[in-house]
């Protein structure tokens, strides 16, 4: 039987997205595989997790203990280890998150088994179990077969594939831990929130970068405003650090930050070489320039030849509406 | 080069400065810092007292324009303790990320700009080059520069080079992409080490070639190998030299009008560091249609834009006006249509400043070849 | 303290052009410049500083070609103090758990506090070769890490998560940490400094040396099969939005959303 375990994520009461994005994989793999899902929930207090998973028409499984209160490794690693040898599962899969891949890979290497990380896609070919992943930061994708095994681990990169609808009702069925004692060598402390007002633009996810097209210092709640509806920070150009419109950590160049969000828009910033060389490791970049020659075009995913006054207005209302 | 046993009031000759002040007085960041190169050179004899004189954050100020070095009456080189300053805080390691990089991408491909070596002469694409080889006797042989070859906005000055000297017929080639940083950047931002080994290197490849002389473009590698490059076999020219040459002998044919008022902005290291200040006057000057405009702060008294210095990875904690700013206010009053420049830094912190201040509907920043290329047959 | 830090060094693929091979499985490196993996490159920073902060020692230990040496001796123009360069062809170096086993037998017989490792390479991505260290080397372990507290027999690290959050776990020594990014300010080399380093040890060794079996480590250990590397059909170009102001924004709003990018 080819049946699929899926860990759920899950932090702080509610589940991540990476788990529903999961459900939208595993079924057409388990099918392929001639099984099905179960979704493992591992945790404290989840009644309304398991049920939510559940309308996904999987049968979910939930260890419920407070020893699993917050997420620990070691733990889930036992857990998993515990399961794969009571289960035999075809398919173990997680998300590729600051929590799947902090036990995963030592999971594998515990169980003997064949680990993909960050897949963004996987099909069941020919008895053959594929994986699709990408290399040199998205610019090469690699198909990876692997080779026959009790379980394949992967782990799925967040924002890979769309979450799908919920579908049918499943079932909740609470297991016992394969494991009651605590372990002590790697304790838990505390979650710390990220400080507010301290932004640090080089670990920004999106960032709003402004340049000498914004003109004026009385412009710029117009582009804040954006920015938090999209929760981005903002960032600039040196011509807009020069002005004073935004402090001068927040500069992009050569003569500033190197970033590297996943979005950057850059609004009325010519592109000079040495501002393209601070932000070239942004995964998608759209600019929105009035001249159709600049530069900044050329390293754009997306681009709008226009007044970024015209658009911004637009595209914050536009936004406002699409995500309700 | 310096030995190691020297002292720094040795090295820079400390003792030699008679505390005139001449060189603050003449320091155009003055206006814009607060740097007192005077008062460095007078602290710095105090050995005990360097490290902490190295930690103010005004010596990364410096844009090495070399204003004081003119001025000085003892003939000291007053900026480079502002440099053997910033050694101490190379050496420690503790740069800002911006000139770390910089320089480690000098070490590792031969260039400021972390780019790739292999992606040195992709400016030749389309063009007819010919690769200099060592050995091969060649009359004029091409320095490009790290910033004009890789830096989009400047490329055209290499790209007209050779369509107009294919046009006239000269003899030259380029170096293929084994061409390494020449060093400018590195020696003002104070990696001796590195510039040592730069000096080294290039010098041991340079002088495998077999030319009459090597011509550089930008005017930072044309000073950097005059005064830095004992061992160099060949004679170092800037093109505007050759270019100016070629105008004697009538071979640069013109085409059309360029009926605009130009002022030329003197790059410090053309200038007050090269002493090269008519030729480029003159090709502007022959450009039919031109009208020659000069700044009241011209030749040797030219206004430093800022660009040098190591200052393209450093920023100035002043909020003041910046100097190119100035320039181009100046420009403007001057009622100039065309800024004119002969050095990669120079155009793009001038054009930068033009932007800055919204003169790009009425006012052009230009490479000398830029105009050339529009203007002269080829 | 006795830290052992592990780097690689990799391509740089940012701005280039990258093309596959005929082979199908290798890319074409020809015109990229190689430096120390970004996250590496943390990771030695913070363990010259707990050097310095605790005393102690850094030892280097790189799976790479002969040229990387040029990274190696940065890492200990930086403060670390000796390195072990391992080459041998028959390291299925495309899967991290194959690269963990040699790490793990080439430094079997050392004694050790902490071992630092980027979280992730730059250049495959896994972000997985140290964890599965730590399992290889039986020891405790903690992945993305952007603050270390050395405390007695215990460390204090903080686990970036996503969204900004940190976790903080304490780990009993010895210990395994995969650094993240941003968590110092990694500083520079300076030429002198490498010369400096040219004293220090830095040794090359094979699978022979190590004495470790290359049946274990090689292709036919790995229990994946890079089958083939392709370009992803993407446009290279910026795709631009045309229309009135309103429905560029109108357009854009809705590829950022579907697209998940907000």
């Amino acid at each position: 039987m080819g049946n699929v375990l899926l860990l759920a994520e899950h932090r702080q009461g509610a589940l991540r997205d990476i788990t529903f994005e999961m459900m939208a994989i595993a079924p057409k793999v388990a099918e392929d595989m001639g099984g099905e899902v179960t979704a493992l929930l591992i945790g404290s207090g989840m009644d309304d997790m398991a049920k939510k998973l559940s309308e996904y028409g999987v049968k979910v499984q939930v260890i419920d203990d407070p020893v699993f209160e917050n997420f620990n490794a070691e733990k889930y690693q036992k857990v998993l280890s515990a399961l794969i040898d009571e289960k035999k599962p075809a398919v173990l899969m997680t998300g590729q998150t600051a929590q799947g891949v902090d036990f995963m890979p030592a999971l594998a290497v515990e169980k003997k088994l064949p680990l993909v990380a960050e897949a963004v896609g996987l099909e069941y070919v020919d008895g053959t179990l594929k994986a699709t992943r990408q290399m040199y930061s998205g610019k090469v994708s690699a198909s990876v077969a692997f080779k026959p095994a009790e379980t394949y681990l992967v782990t799925i990169r967040e924002g890979a594939v769309e979450a799908p609808e919920p579908a049918a009702a499943g079932s909740v069925e609470k297991i016992d831990s394969p494991f009651k004692e605590d372990i002590t060598y790697r304790k838990f402390v505390e979650y710390i929130e990220a400080e507010v007002g301290d932004v640090d633009i080089t670990q920004s996810e999106i960032l709003i970068a402004v340049g000498r097209g914004l003109k004026e210092d009385k412009n710029m709640p117009l582009i804040e405003e954006l920015a938090q509806g999209i929760k981005a920070d903002v960032a600039g150009s040196r011509a807009a650090t020069d002005a004073g419109w935004i402090p001068h950590d927040r500069q992009v160049g050569t003569s500033g930050k190197t970033v590297k969000p996943k979005l950057y828009l850059a609004m009325g910033i010519s592109g000079a070489f040495q501002h393209v060389a601070g932000m070239k490791g942004a995964k998608t970049v759209v600019a929105i320039n009035k001249d159709p020659e600049a530069p900044i075009f050329a390293v754009a995913d997306y681009a709008i030849v226009d007044d970024m006054f015209k658009v911004v207005p637009a595209l914050q209302e536009k936004l406002k509406e699409l995500k309700g | 080069m310096s030995s190691e046993s020297q002292t720094f009031t040795e090295k820079y000759d400390l003792l030699g400065c008679i505390q005139c002040g001449r060189c603050t007085g003449g320091c155009p960041v003055t206006v814009r810092a607060d740097l007192n190169v005077r008062q460095f050179v007078n602290n710095a004899y105090d050995e005990d007292k360097l490290e902490e004189l190295s930690r103010l954050a005004e010596i990364w100020d410096c844009t090495a324009c070399h204003t004081c070095a003119v001025r000085c009456p003892k003939g000291l080189k007053p900026l480079e303790v502002l440099i053997g300053l910033r050694t101490i805080i190379v050496e420690s390691g503790k740069v800002e990320p911006t000139v770390r990089d910089a320089l480690q991408s000098v070490l590792l491909e031969g260039n400021p700009w972390e780019k790739s070596r292999a992606m040195r002469t992709d400016w030749m694409e389309g063009l007819d080059v010919k690769i200099a080889e060592p050995g091969e006797p060649v009359e004029n042989l091409f320095f490009v520069c790290c910033t004009i070859a890789y830096d989009p906005r400047v490329q055209a000055v290499a790209r007209n080079i050779v369509r107009l000297l294919n046009k006239a017929g000269v003899d030259f080639a380029f170096l293929p992409e084994e061409e390494s940083c020449c060093g400018s950047e590195v020696f003002t931002i104070g990696e001796e080490g590195l510039f040592e080994m730069l000096v080294e290197d290039n010098t041991e490849y340079l002088n495998e070639f077999k030319a009459e002389r090597i011509v550089t473009l930008s005017p930072h590698c044309f000073t950097t190998y005059k005064t830095h490059y004992p061992d160099l076999k060949n004679p170092v020219i800037h093109y505007t030299q050759l270019l100016d040459e070629l105008l004697e002998e009538g071979k640069l044919v013109w085409k059309g009008e360029l009926q605009k008022k130009i002022v030329f902005h003197d790059p410090c290291y053309l200038g007050k560091q090269g002493g090269i200040y008519d030729e480029p006057r003159r090709l502007l000057k022959n450009i039919p249609g031109v009208e020659l405009l000069e700044f009241d702060r011209s030749r040797e008294r030219s206004l430093c834009c800022e660009g040098g210095g190591g200052k393209m990875w450093v920023e100035s904690t002043s909020t003041k006006e910046r100097l190119a700013d100035v320039r181009i206010r100046d420009a403007k009053e001057l009622d100039a249509d065309i800024v004119a420049a002969a050095c990669p830094f120079c155009v793009l912190t001038l054009e930068d400043a033009m932007k800055n201040l919204g003169y790009e509907e009425e006012m052009r920043v230009a490479e000398i070849m830029e105009l050339l290329g529009e203007f002269v047959e080829a | 303290m006795k830290t052992i830090v592990c780097i690689k060094y990799v391509p740089d693929t940012s701005e280039a052009e990258v093309k596959v091979n005929p082979d199908g499985k290798t890319v074409d490196n020809s015109r990229f410049s190689y430096d120390i993996n970004d996250a590496d490159n943390y990771a030695v920073e913070e363990s010259v500083l707990i050097k310095e902060d605790k005393g102690g020692e850094v030892d280097v230990v790189s799976i790479g070609p002969k040229k990387s040496d040029v990274m190696i001796r940065m890492a200990l123009a930086k403060g670390c103090d000796r390195a072990k360069r391992i080459e041998d062809e028959r390291i299925a170096d495309h899967d991290p758990l194959m690269v963990a086993k040699v790490l793990a037998g080439a430094i079997k017989s050392e004694e050790f506090d902490l071992i630092m490792t980027g979280c992730m390479a730059n250049d495959d991505g896994h972000m997985s070769t140290g964890v599965a260290l730590a399992e290889e080397v039986g020891v405790n372990h903690a992945s993305m890490v952007k603050k270390v507290e050395v405390l007695d027999g215990k460390v204090k690290a903080h686990r970036e998560l996503e969204g900004g959050l940190m976790e903080v776990v304490e780990l009993e020594l010895p210990a395994v940490l995969t650094i993240q990014t941003g968590i110092n300010e990694p500083r520079y080399a300076p030429i002198r400094g490498i010369r400096q380093a040219q004293k220090k040890e830095l040794s090359v060794a094979g699978l022979d040396d190590l004495s470790i079996d290359p049946a274990e480590v090689g292709a036919e250990a790995s229990q994946v099969v890079l089958e083939n590397l392709y370009i992803p059909e993407v446009e290279s170009a910026a795709e631009f939005i045309e229309g009135e102001p309103e429905e560029k924004a109108e357009k854009l709003a809705s590829i950022l959303v579907k697209g998940g990018l907000v």
